[in-house]
């Protein structure tokens, strides 16, 4: 068998472990850190400050890190973060964080991002999340642990999708989508917008709850969600009356997503820094966003 | 001095890129590996060209380009060899991934300061103007045209032949089967009207003045039906002593001449 030259260009100053595998035609810019075990199949391009965990499989015409779409960026050293244990299928983007969105986009742990998905500025995409293909998610996105995401969905920006949640193939995304839920729109209907029309079972049974707390959280989100007329004195009640576990997690998330705009809570936090961004940041860029943005 | 003139300094060129012999490119130009620039592809000043990209046929890039990783630009059809003609202005951004078509016999161009996200497509023939912005996985399909500041979301379409006016706002998922008037925010699939884009007016130095008129011609054109143009409310619009209110009217004028739109 003949050895042929491998043609892949990989910056001199790029950290890039030992054990990790980088195929043919692939590009790892400069500031870039990938761990041991990371397979960089074909043709991946890797630039910006992105930093790869270990054990990921990142597939042929991924493009990791480049420049947000995002006009407000003004081309700070801004951070992507992708951990352990995903799986990136063919063409997936992902970009790195802008200056007013908090610095940082992240892919947490044991993730699949199916083929062409993608992934924009200061989004957090937690761990153990299905995306399937072509998914859009805009800017500033939060996706909760072992959320599902059907095929060509496109979630608009600031919208946060709860744990377990799952979103039926092409929704149109314009509001948050409740923890345990099945959202999706109805046949394609353009004058009935996408809402939640039932409970995700495989959700509530790979959440692993109690006995009695799914009883409990199944009757809170028929009762919910089966009108979701005066959705607001039907919470409070829920509060009132001392509800906690994934009962309660689910009325905070509610709560919160009807104080905010269009039912967008994380469009409060537009041009400030979330929360998450104190959570994932390292230490040194902290005390930069601290100061940039209130 | 013409932009593509070969000065003292050479492009910065990788070696693992493969430039054909014949493809002009200006002093400045930087072309990252394992992209491929055809031997009819014209680079002017300031253009960069990132990793693994395809530029081929006849097209022209103009100044202060970038093009992102993947992009395909001068792409032939479908199972055709023979690329056309593509000209694609200053100052624009093609995103990963993103493909423009050159077509045989027709021209594609693209203006000015557009940005073309990742997974665009422009078809063969496509005419866009300055200064548009079309989010990822937009088509833009053969033939079609597409006004100044025209901005598109996600998966939106613009079907072959039809056009979308200036300042125009398609939203996600929408499908232009018919024109889109100029000023517009146009939803669904076919698509209906369901108001003024008045933030993109807003922001484009719009006076307040002009954006009210508009919104008062809208309100008689489109109330309640989404997409019904009467001719005679049209042709008394084309003397409306507001410019912006005469341009929408001519435009719609056209689109009832034309027979689109039924």
């Amino acid at each position: 068998m003949t050895q042929v030259k491998v043609l892949r260009e990989i910056d001199p100053s790029a950290r890039v472990s030992p054990e990790a595998k980088i195929g043919p035609f692939c590009v790892v810019g400069p500031h870039v850190t990938i761990g041991p075990g990371t397979t960089l199949v074909r043709r991946v391009c890797v630039s910006g400050h992105t930093k790869i965990g270990s054990n990921n499989v990142i597939d042929e015409g991924c493009v990791l890190g480049a420049r947000p779409q995002d006009l407000k960026y003004k081309g700070h050293p801004t951070l992507l973060l992708i951990g352990h244990r995903n799986r990136l299928g063919r063409a997936v983007t992902a970009h790195i964080g802008t200056e007013p969105g908090g610095f940082l986009t992240r892919i947490g742990n044991g993730n699949v991002l199916s083929d062409r998905a993608h992934v924009a500025h200061d989004c957090y995409v937690d761990n153990d999340t299905r995306i399937g293909r072509d998914v859009l998610l805009a800017g500033h996105i939060r996706v909760h642990d072992g959320a599902v995401i059907g095929d060509l969905v496109g979630v608009q920006h600031f919208v946060t999708i709860g744990r377990h949640a799952r979103i039926g193939p092409g929704t149109p995304v314009r509001r948050d989508v409740p923890p345990f839920t099945d959202f999706y729109s109805k046949n394609y209907d353009w004058d009935e917008p996408p809402a939640v029309r039932g409970v995700h079972q495989y959700g509530i049974a790979a959440a692993r709850l109690d006995k009695e707390e799914e009883k409990e959280l199944r009757r809170a989100l028929s009762e919910l969600f089966e009108d979701e007329t005066a959705l607001q004195t039907k919470i409070e009640q829920l509060v009132n009356m001392g509800v906690e576990g994934a009962v309660a997690e689910l009325c905070q998330f509610v709560q919160r997503s009807l104080q905010g705009v269009f039912g967008r809570h994380r469009e409060l936090a537009r041009g400030k820094a979330p929360p998450e961004a104190e959570l994932y940041l390292p230490p040194e860029l902290k005390t930069v966003v601290r100061e940039s943005i209130p | 001095m013409s932009p593509f003139e070969v000065g003292e300094k050479m492009p910065d060129i990788s070696p693992l890129a493969v430039v054909e012999t014949g493809a002009k490119l200006a002093e400045d130009v930087r072309i990252g590996p394992f992209s491929y620039i055809g031997e009819q592809a014209e680079l002017a000043a300031g253009c960069v060209v990132d990793n693994s990209v395809t530029i081929a046929g006849k097209t022209s890039l103009g100044e202060n380009s970038h093009v992102y990783p993947m992009a395909v630009i001068g792409a032939a059809g479908q199972g055709q060899t023979d690329h056309g003609r593509c000209i694609i202005g200053e100052a624009n951004t093609i995103r990963e991934h993103a493909t423009v078509y050159c077509g045989k016999g027709r021209t594609t161009r693209i203006g000015n300061n557009n940005l073309i996200m990742i997974g665009c497509v422009i078809g063969a023939g496509a005419s866009i103007a300055d200064h548009g912005i079309f989010d990822n996985c937009s088509h833009i399909g053969p033939g079609a045209k597409v006004g100044n500041y025209v901005r598109m979301s996600g998966f939106a379409t613009v079907c072959p032949d039809k056009a979308v006016g200036d300042y125009a706002f398609v939203t996600g998922y929408a499908s232009v089967d018919r024109d889109a008037p100029p000023y517009s925010r146009v939803q669904g699939s076919p698509i209906r009207v369901r108001g003024v884009n008045t933030t993109n007016l807003k922001r484009c130095g719009f006076e307040d003045e002009d954006i009210r008129a508009i919104k008062g011609a809208f309100r008689e054109l489109f109330n309640g039906s989404g997409y019904m143009v009467d001719k005679d409310v049209v042709s008394r619009m084309l003397s409306d002593p507001n410019p912006c209110v005469q341009r929408l009217a001519e435009s719609l004028r056209g689109e009832l001449a034309g027979g689109v739109g039924k």
